[in-house]
């Protein structure tokens, strides 16, 4: 009789035991978690979702491309050293090896009341946790003209991966040996603060071989080289002399698609045979149009811990539509990082712990000076948690000395890593 | 016969002070740490693959062959500079000594 007291109780105690833990995992596997976009931050969330709930957790994915194509070394399509084919990966393995459902959409609203995401097929999906990771969305309207001379086909801009890439580097190849090439910057910041740099560098090195008395001019809104500078700057006088020249304080506040003429705050107007203008830009329409976009209605304020909205609860936000720490750029590597912080933190709190108090962010970025050599910048970002925010470890990342061939060896090994840790 | 009746009853009472505080929260502790230690690791993945099995052939220096003693020794190589290198020495100061064992511990070959 003692003994099935005994066994009684312990197995009432026990049941206790799986009554007060079990409901914290059944929520993790109950949960409807929607990731919105396919790129570097969301695919890499919606894989590590999978990953750190040991595939319980519901994942979809919602990305309206059949296949990702990366942003980082598209510069080297637009110089024509590269392909876009050779950056472009498939997202089979999220739902073939991860068993994440993919939904080859565009999202055309959210509702953060109900909770639910409109499609536009028309269908509506329902969430309990959505990661918004829409990417940049660029401000046309911010250059008088720009959204006609687009339309028109004169001016590309080809900051995001895709038709825009190719065309352009047609437009380059279709110039006179003699023309000019612009390229403007807006202010920071935007995405992928060294890019417009290595573009720079790409056509000149295009042009060297093939048309070389042309021009690269760079009309930079920035009061000096956002990222790099020194680096590229050097490049410019040894590897591109009498070619590239730099103009800083630049505005472009207007284009004239007629007769390809570019207008400035201050200066005078610059004629140039290849326009590739870059717009002010903005957290990914998605976002703004959702009401996320709490920083200046351009950019969407985090909690930096699980990279939930401070505008809406259980929306979280990833990669270039935030609003970054200092020193911390907007990058493909930056929003992988991202994607892992919050995707922790969200399987963290749909089992009913803590979310990590000390979360860890890193950067890379590489930038091709030549079809060969290469520029690093690097960083560590610790979570400090007086100033809940992510500070650069003093003392640590940095640049490269110098150009050099091991580190283009290093970049395209990044860029295969980054693609199979992201997508494979 | 009393003692062994009332020894349950302890035992219950244990299991839902257990329960409802400190071990529960100690089992959802030591989960929770290794989810903390799996992010820190996957910050190292961008380069040098998922769970640090990097592509072969990729271009990017493999380090998934070695233990977790000889992966602590090169970070902390590259992080006192012993070890020169191009990215790893200046990302290897970011990380606490520390945190840099937990890595080794996650991606070092088992």
């Amino acid at each position: 009789m003692d003994r099935r007291h005994f066994i009684g109780n312990s197995a009432a105690a026990l049941g206790l035991l799986a009554g007060f833990s079990g409901p914290a995992r059944a929520n993790l596997q109950k949960a409807e978690i929607l990731v919105i976009g396919g790129g570097y931050g969301g695919a890499t969330a919606a894989k590590y979702l999978r990953l750190f709930s040991d595939n319980t957790a519901r994942v979809t994915l919602i990305e309206p491309n059949a296949s990702f194509v990366s942003c980082p070394l598209s510069n080297l399509v637009v110089g024509g050293s590269r392909t876009l084919a050779e950056l472009t990966s498939s997202y089979d393995s999220l739902s073939k090896r991860h068993g994440i459902k993919m939904i080859q959409d565009s999202v055309t609203s959210i509702d953060p009341d109900k909770k639910t995401v409109k499609l536009a097929s028309g269908k509506t999906l329902r969430y309990d946790k959505a990661i918004v990771s829409p990417g940049v969305a660029l401000m046309m309207n911010s250059i008088e003209g720009l959204a006609q001379a687009n339309k028109a086909g004169v001016t590309l801009q080809a900051w995001k991966a895709g038709p825009e890439t190719v065309a352009l580097h047609k437009q380059l190849a279709a110039m006179r040996d003699g023309g000019t090439f612009a390229i403007s910057i807006p202010e920071a910041p935007y995405r992928c603060p060294p890019g417009p740099y290595e573009r720079a560098c790409q056509v000149a090195n295009y042009l060297k071989q093939n048309k070389p008395k042309s021009k690269v001019l760079i009309l930079d809104a920035n009061q000096d080289v956002t990222s790099k500078g020194a680096l590229f700057k050097k490049v410019w006088a040894e590897q591109y002399p009498g070619m590239v020249e730099y103009l800083p304080k630049y505005n472009v506040t207007a284009v004239d698609a007629k007769t390809k003429t570019i207008k400035f705050e201050v200066q005078d107007d610059i004629k140039a045979d290849v326009l590739n203008l870059l717009p002010a830009m903005s957290a990914g329409e998605i976002a703004v149009k959702t009401g996320l976009a709490n920083s200046n209605g351009r950019w969407v304020n985090v909690n930096y811990l699980n990279f939930e909205s401070t505008a809406q609860k259980d929306i979280h936000v990833l990669g270039d539509s935030i609003q970054v720490a200092p020193a911390m750029p907007k990058s493909g590597h930056m929003a992988n990082q991202h994607a892992k912080v919050a995707a922790a933190a969200i399987v963290a709190e749909l089992s009913g712990w803590e979310v990590n108090p000390a979360p860890v962010l890193t950067n890379t970025c590489y930038s091709f000076v030549n079809n060969k050599e290469v520029i690093h910048v690097a960083s560590v970002h610790q979570y400090n948690a007086a100033e809940k925010t992510f500070k650069a470890v003093p003392g640590s990342g940095g640049l490269s000395p110098a150009p050099s061939t091991l580190e283009g060896i290093y970049a395209w090994g990044w860029a295969h890593n980054i693609w199979a840790d992201s997508l494979g | 016969m009393r003692a062994k009746y009332l020894k349950p009853a302890i035992l219950v009472s244990i299991y839902i002070g257990i329960s409802l505080s400190s071990g529960n929260a100690l089992a959802q502790n030591a989960d929770a740490s290794q989810l903390y230690k799996r992010g820190l690791a996957a910050t190292c993945a961008n380069c040098h693959g998922t769970n640090g099995k990097g592509v072969v052939d990729g271009g990017m220096p493999l380090i998934n062959y070695l233990t977790s003693e000889q992966m602590l020794a090169q970070l902390k190589a590259f992080k006192s500079g012993a070890r020169e290198g191009t990215i790893m020495p200046q990302l290897a100061k970011g990380y606490s000594d520390e945190q840099l064992e937990i890595i080794a511990n996650q991606l070092g070959k088992k």
